[in-house]
């Protein structure tokens, strides 16, 4: 139980971190505000 | 016409840096300039090149508007009726009319909030505080540009500060920058700024100093009490005392390491991670983990209740340690523009209504007569209206001998006079100034980056979260598949892999190298514009140079006096009695080297010009005369005698006069637009260092060719006009090469414009130079070497930084992650991680400060030749 628990806040932690920084809305607008920048 | 429209260079641009961006400018000018396919992007030299005929003034504005500040660049003939247009030579055109035509576009007032374009002038510069590392520089540049109407942002790592273009309210760009996560205030005096900073950055060394020295006490003191009187083990006996040290450390932590923790949350939430993440998250962790140790122990298997709380004080302390030893070495590395402002005159000695007296600098105005005694810095620019004296310019030039300078002649601000009491009258002041120009100059080079900068910062813009995500797989992986403690194992293989990969060496590599490299050159007397010609300066292969003024001085001179009877001195007493009556230039070269021979001119009498031949006149009694062989020989005067030396002078490009006094020929003088004492030196370090060097001149083959073979020049374009320089420039760019055009700046702005990089030889007041990428203070060649060597010295110092920085990274992270416990059982410890961040970042900025220590071949102190051409 606990390490299907720790496995699972892992892919969980990894998912929050993929969607917050690349694919949320705020994120993508970032990424695409930074192209436009270089 | 049924021929492609020619494509003329007609805008400098900036902020485009991808095929991306010349698409977008592509597409934008199409309607203007009917289709694509003619307007051509060239995103090394930042140009844009548009057919003849397209208004560039509406180039320029549509452009701006699509996010790339851009200025036209005019030419000449480029308006219509110019004299230039009309008999395609340019030495037609008075400089002042040049100018004009060379000015840069700027929108009329009344157009301007529509159009705007911004230029220098319009941008905000800001200082920011809390910038720390390549992720931040994209945080920070992302939150101006998305504030409307910033066309262009940037950020400059090495002295913190922020440029956004554009007409944005200041207020609104603080409030980005803030809700980033950093601090931001409007510099509004650059010179009140940098003193300023000066004084914060002092300050904020013992701040740092003094929180390093708490966290770092604070770990120390956890890990000995730890390892000499109990253990990092939590057990019944203990447990209360680690969770009041617990509490203690989250306390020293937010105290010595707050700005980490604050700075992490704001990034956070505009979607960003810095290196404020890493170390928030790498220490948070430990703490955390720690924490739960020491209040419920029973929780975990009794290998795995060992606490961290000396990690995450003693991450703090190294990482502020490293913060402090970074500023320092930073502060180094602005000295350049430190010493240029050090020039500066506090005070002026102002004659007004008659009296003198001492004013503030800032008080001067233009038409002010001031008083400079020996020994004082002159305050502002002018011209002398009495007295004469030497005037030492090096602090501006580098030229390292002072110049002799009488009425007439112009001064500029920071000079020192050296020998007598001199009055001149102010003609710039404040930011006019020669030296207000170079230091905004140097600054903003300094601050600007070059492509190789925009590539890591792009990396590092994916970099942390990417981080992130290994440190969480690593800790998956040591839960699943590692020894026990397994809880233990991978928490430090995730606070280690946090802790190391920050990215603040990645971000310091290139803008640190650029301002040593760029405060070197100006040292030189190579004042460098924008960061992108410090490093293509560095691949140039073949260098381009005009010939009059470039390699010659640019004005007729004595190369030779021979003799017959070897009294050089009553050879040129004579001529110089004869030429004392013409105005003609080649009379003025010959009554120049008589007054510097300090030859007693003759009186000659009954002077006369012969269209075609010479001079004549009379001397006791008897003709003289001066002039070409052919007028001598058709007179009866055989010149035989002197054919050698008459041959010796052609082939030098120069013009022969023969003298005669009666039927007796005296001697032959050699005029010609004599080769600079330091050309030929120079274009042989251009050869030492592989690199082609070819001229391009308007003369006739023969001269050219002279010039070329006393010069040493490899090959050479005769009968040129100027305004087919910028032909024969893209031509050989075409061929493959990569060229510099070294000339000056007005008439071969076109073919500056042109090349790679281009080389304006000026002097020191003539800094203004818009169309060259180098502007060269001193009239020496040697600052083109000079210049390529820097460039050379600094590109490589940015690959030892990138390469160490990439490396660094690229071990660190495995290691930390435990790569290497499989085959030698090595774990690394989160504060070994910390102290290596720390050293990474450190040793970027010493490696970068390596570079103030860099000489080229040629110092300006070697130059005994100067001291003869003065």
């Amino acid at each position: 139980m606990a390490a299907f628990l720790v496995n699972a806040t892992g892919v969980a932690l990894m998912a929050a971190i993929v969607w917050w920084f690349w694919l949320s809305d705020s994120g993508k607008s970032t990424a695409k505000n930074e192209e436009h920048h270089h | 016409m049924g021929e492609a429209p020619v494509l003329r260079t007609a805008l400098s641009i900036s902020g485009a840096s991808c095929q991306g961006c010349a698409k977008k400018i592509r597409n934008a000018l199409e309607p203007l300039a009917g289709s694509t396919e003619l307007v051509e992007v060239n995103l090394e030299a930042q140009t844009v090149a548009l057919p003849e005929g397209v208004d560039v003034a509406e180039a320029a504005r549509i452009v701006t508007e699509t996010g790339y500040p851009a200025e036209a660049i005019a030419e000449p003939g480029a308006e219509s009726g110019s004299c230039c247009a009309l008999k395609k030579t340019t030495s037609c055109c008075s400089s002042k009319a040049q100018e004009e035509i060379y000015k840069p576009y700027e929108p009329a007032a009344e157009a301007a909030s529509a159009t705007e374009v911004p230029a220098d002038g319009d941008a905000v510069v800001l200082a920011v505080t809390g910038a720390t590392c390549a992720s931040c520089v994209n945080s920070i540049e992302k939150a101006l540009m998305s504030v409307p109407g910033v066309t262009h942002a940037h950020m400059n790592l090495a002295d913190n500060t922020a440029t956004a273009s554009g007409d944005a309210d200041p207020q609104a760009l603080i409030n980005a920058v803030e809700s980033a996560g950093y601090g931001a205030r409007v510099i509004e005096d650059p010179d009140a700024a940098d003193d300023r900073k000066q004084e914060e950055d002092k300050k904020q060394y013992k701040v740092l100093l003094v929180k390093m020295a708490i966290s770092l006490g604070l770990g120390l003191g956890l890990m000995i009490w730890g390892m000499g009187f109990g253990s990092m083990m939590v057990t019944g006996a203990n447990q209360l005392t680690w969770i009041n040290l617990g509490i203690l450390t989250l306390g020293v932590m937010v105290a010595t390491g707050g700005h980490f923790y604050t700075g992490a949350w704001k990034a956070f939430k505009h979607h960003n991670a810095n290196m404020d993440t890493l170390i928030a998250l790498g220490t948070g962790t430990a703490w955390l983990y720690s924490m739960v140790v020491a209040s419920v122990p029973e929780a975990l298997p009794e290998m795995a209740r060992h606490v961290y709380f000396e990690a995450s004080a003693m991450i703090i302390g190294l990482i502020n340690l490293g913060q402090a030893l970074e500023l320092r070495a930073k502060g180094k590395t602005s000295e350049a523009v430190r010493r240029l402002l050090d020039l500066r005159a506090k005070t002026a000695r102002v004659i007004r209504d008659g009296q003198e007296q001492d004013i503030p600098v800032e008080e001067v105005q233009k038409g002010d007569r001031i008083r400079v005694r020996p020994g004082e810095k002159l305050p502002v620019d002018g011209v002398i209206a009495e007295g004469s004296t030497r005037i030492d310019e090096s602090m501006l030039t580098g030229e390292p001998m002072p110049v002799s300078k009488g009425e007439g002649n112009e001064v500029s601000a920071g000079t020192l006079n050296t020998h007598g009491s001199i009055i001149y009258e102010a003609t710039r002041v404040g930011s006019e100034t020669a030296l207000a120009q170079i230091i905004k100059l140097v600054k903003k080079a300094q601050g600007s980056k070059p492509a190789i900068g925009r590539l890591a910062d792009k990396i590092s813009s994916v970099f942390v979260p990417s981080v992130m995500l290994i440190a969480v797989v690593s800790a998956l992986v040591w839960y699943n598949v590692g020894p026990e403690p397994a809880v233990v194992h991978m928490m430090v293989a995730a606070t280690t892999v946090l802790i190391i990969a920050c990215p603040c060496a990645l971000g310091l590599a290139t803008p640190m190298s650029v301002m040593v490299g760029v405060g070197k050159a100006a040292e030189y007397g190579a004042l460098i514009r924008q960061g992108d010609a410090l490093q293509t300066a560095g691949k140039i292969d073949l260098v381009i140079l005009d010939k009059t003024g470039t390699i010659t001085q640019g004005h007729p001179a004595v190369t030779r006096v021979h003799a017959v009877d070897g009294d050089e001195k009553r050879l040129l007493a004579l001529a110089a009695g004869l030429e004392q009556h013409s105005e003609h230039p080649l009379a003025e070269a010959i009554l120049a080297r008589a007054k510097e021979d300090e030859v007693s001119v003759e009186a000659v009498t009954g002077f006369e010009a012969l269209n075609g031949k010479g001079v004549q006149g009379e001397f006791n009694g008897e003709t003289v005369r001066l002039g070409n062989r052919r007028w001598l020989e058709a007179e009866g005067l055989p010149v035989d005698a002197l054919e050698d030396s008459a041959q010796t002078i052609t082939q030098e490009a120069g013009t022969p006069l023969f003298l005669a006094l009666g039927q007796q020929v005296l001697g032959v003088i050699g005029v010609a637009d004599a080769i600079k004492p330091d050309s030929e030196a120079a274009i042989r370090r251009l050869h030492d260092a592989g690199i082609k060097v070819m001229m391009v001149t308007g003369d006739v083959d023969a001269t050219a060719n002279a010039i070329a073979a006393k010069a040493g020049i490899d090959d050479y374009r005769a009968e040129v006009l100027p305004e087919d320089k910028a032909e024969v420039v893209s031509e050989m760019r075409g061929k493959g090469y990569t060229v510099a055009m070294v000339g000056d700046g007005i008439n071969d702005a076109p073919a500056l414009a042109a090349a790679d990089v281009g080389f304006a030889i000026g002097t020191g007041t003539d800094v203004a130079i818009e169309s060259a990428s180098i502007t060269l203070m001193r009239g020496s060649l040697h600052g083109v070497p000079d210049a390529i060597e820097i460039s050379r010295a600094t590109v490589k110092n940015i690959h030892q930084n990138l390469f160490g920085a990439f490396v660094y990274n690229s071990l660190g992270i495995p290691v930390a992650a435990g790569l290497l416990y499989p085959v030698w059982g090595i774990l690394m410890s989160p504060i070994l991680a910390g102290a290596a961040m720390s050293l990474s970042s450190v040793t970027v900025v010493t490696n970068a400060n390596r570079l103030r220590l860099f000489k080229t071949s040629h110092t300006p102190a070697h130059s005994s030749e100067k001291q003869e051409e003065n």
